[in-house]
């Protein structure tokens, strides 16, 4: 019988010259890693779709760790979808560990909750001190006309042994999440998150700055596209501004 | 304590500046939410940021009750949960309000005496918990105490920014028992600061970053 349930395994670490190198790039059921065109700010991979889900049952996982002062940029070239799941459920489960002075950035596709679907995501970050991640997100309940199925988003961010963001995003009973202050009418939640550093860059309307270092901005819509365009702005501001404090943390004498 | 100190706990009459707060009401207004809203926002209230409160506000009961008193995990487990720096900040004025009276009332209990060492300052319920150790308040009281104030506090506001018959109020209340009593179990089951609930409101952190720029408010949040 096929398991329904082998993780994705990506881990990179630095390697005597200095460069970013992929240890374990294990596919697991849903997720192929694919590295991507060698690039001088780290190891870049692309998490490519290789069955088709999520189905009831399925329970798709991903591992994910980012050696000391090494670079991992992760990238779906596709959404995923929960289908009608009949009554049965699933479940996307992420392991991110960075370990000091590493970094992690994740770019996600939507990921759509079609009517029907019954789904938990949960996102388990551990940052050691130094370690940070940026990560992009985007929830779309039901594709086009529908109400959507039922969605769990947990996140649990732990820096430096310390709670650093965690949210539980439960949009499983549609009755309570379009209550007014929990989603109201919008049926599309996107983020980009900055964990174990503040990201800079302008403020923005939508910016929550943690007690601890790190920041997110939400979007809520009614539709998609808008959603999207905006967080790849915040996205691209927030990368560069990584960047340019990695440039200034890596200078000579500098303690990273 | 006795009987008082458990009423005393519910009474929006206590002086700590809770007139300062609409627990998130006014920027709910702000965006467009309209008196029949109010009772679907107060059930809101209750899945979400009530269950976290009172969760928190159990735990620092029982953390007063130890020897030596430390709100650091319980405190930091909220900030975590806390994402908006608005909401942070109402809550930690608000808790001043709280410790100011604790300390009137029993400023030599050891759960009072370790708010002033708590770093940051303490949050309301942080500081509410250290207050019901220090009165000898139950965990079930602390926890229906701590919704009933949010519901109160609520409609109350609801007052001044949507006014209409108090009756309403009162009925609105007693409607939303069920979701309370689910609030006040769900806190009441936590064991450790990792466990308290994060039920997530995106609405309500964004109503909360709004109203921090307004400069029209009546309420702190």
């Amino acid at each position: 019988m096929t398991r329904h349930d082998v993780p994705t395994v990506v881990t990179v670490h630095r390697d005597a010259s200095g460069r970013d190198a992929a240890g374990e790039l294990a596919p697991g059921t849903f997720l192929a890693p694919r590295p991507l065109l060698p690039a001088a700010d780290g190891l870049h991979i692309a998490l490519v779709g290789t069955t088709a889900g999520l189905l009831a049952g399925d329970d798709l996982r991903i591992r994910i760790t980012v050696g000391p002062g090494s670079r991992l940029h992760v990238v779906e070239p596709a959404g995923l979808v929960a289908y009608d799941h009949r009554g049965g459920t699933s479940a996307w489960r992420a392991e991110v560990e960075v370990a000091e002075g590493g970094e992690l950035t994740w770019e996600s596709r939507p990921f759509v909750v079609s009517s029907g679907a019954s789904v938990t995501r949960a996102m388990d970050v551990t940052l050691a001190p130094g370690a940070r991640m940026l990560w992009r997100d985007t929830l779309v309940l039901g594709r086009s006309g529908e109400r959507g199925g039922r969605m769990r988003a947990t996140t649990r961010a732990v820096h430096d042994g310390r709670e650093l963001l965690v949210e539980d995003l439960d949009l499983t009973d549609p009755d309570v999440r379009e209550l007014p202050g929990i989603l109201g009418p919008h049926r599309v939640v996107g983020a980009v998150t900055a964990l174990g550093a503040d990201p800079g860059g302008p403020p923005h309307p939508s910016r929550m700055d943690l007690a601890g270092p790190g920041a997110q901005v939400r979007l809520l819509d009614t539709h998609a596209p808008a959603v999207e365009r905006e967080l790849t702005g915040i996205w691209e501001s927030w990368r560069a501004a990584y960047d340019a404090d990695r440039t200034t943390a890596t200078a000579p004498g500098a303690v990273p | 304590m006795g009987a008082l100190a458990p009423l005393l706990f519910a009474d929006g009459r206590l002086p700590v500046g809770a007139y300062t707060y609409s627990a998130g009401l006014e920027p709910a207004v702000a965006a467009g939410l309209t008196r029949d809203r109010i009772p679907a926002l107060l059930r809101a209230r209750l899945h979400t940021t009530a269950v976290t409160e009172a969760a928190t506000a159990v735990l620092a009961l029982r953390a007063g009750g130890q020897d030596p008193v430390d709100y650091g995990p319980v405190q930091r487990a909220l900030e975590a949960r806390t994402p908006a720096a608005p909401l942070r900040a109402a809550s930690t004025t608000l808790g001043r309000g709280v410790h100011r009276l604790a300390r009137r009332l029993a400023p030599d209990h050891p759960a009072v005496r370790a708010l002033a060492t708590a770093q940051p300052r303490p949050l309301r319920p942080v500081a509410l918990g250290a207050l019901g150790a220090a009165l000898s308040v139950g965990e079930e009281e602390l926890a229906y105490a701590v919704v009933y104030d949010e519901l109160q506090t609520l409609t109350s506001a609801a007052l001044k920014l949507l006014p209409g018959d108090p009756l309403d109020s009162v009925a609105w209340i007693l409607a939303a028992e069920p979701d309370a009593a689910d609030a006040v179990a769900a806190a009441l089951a936590v064991r450790t600061p990792d466990g308290i609930p994060a039920r997530t409101a995106p609405l309500t952190e964004q109503w909360a970053l709004d109203h921090e720029r307004s400069e029209r408010r009546l309420f702190l949040a």
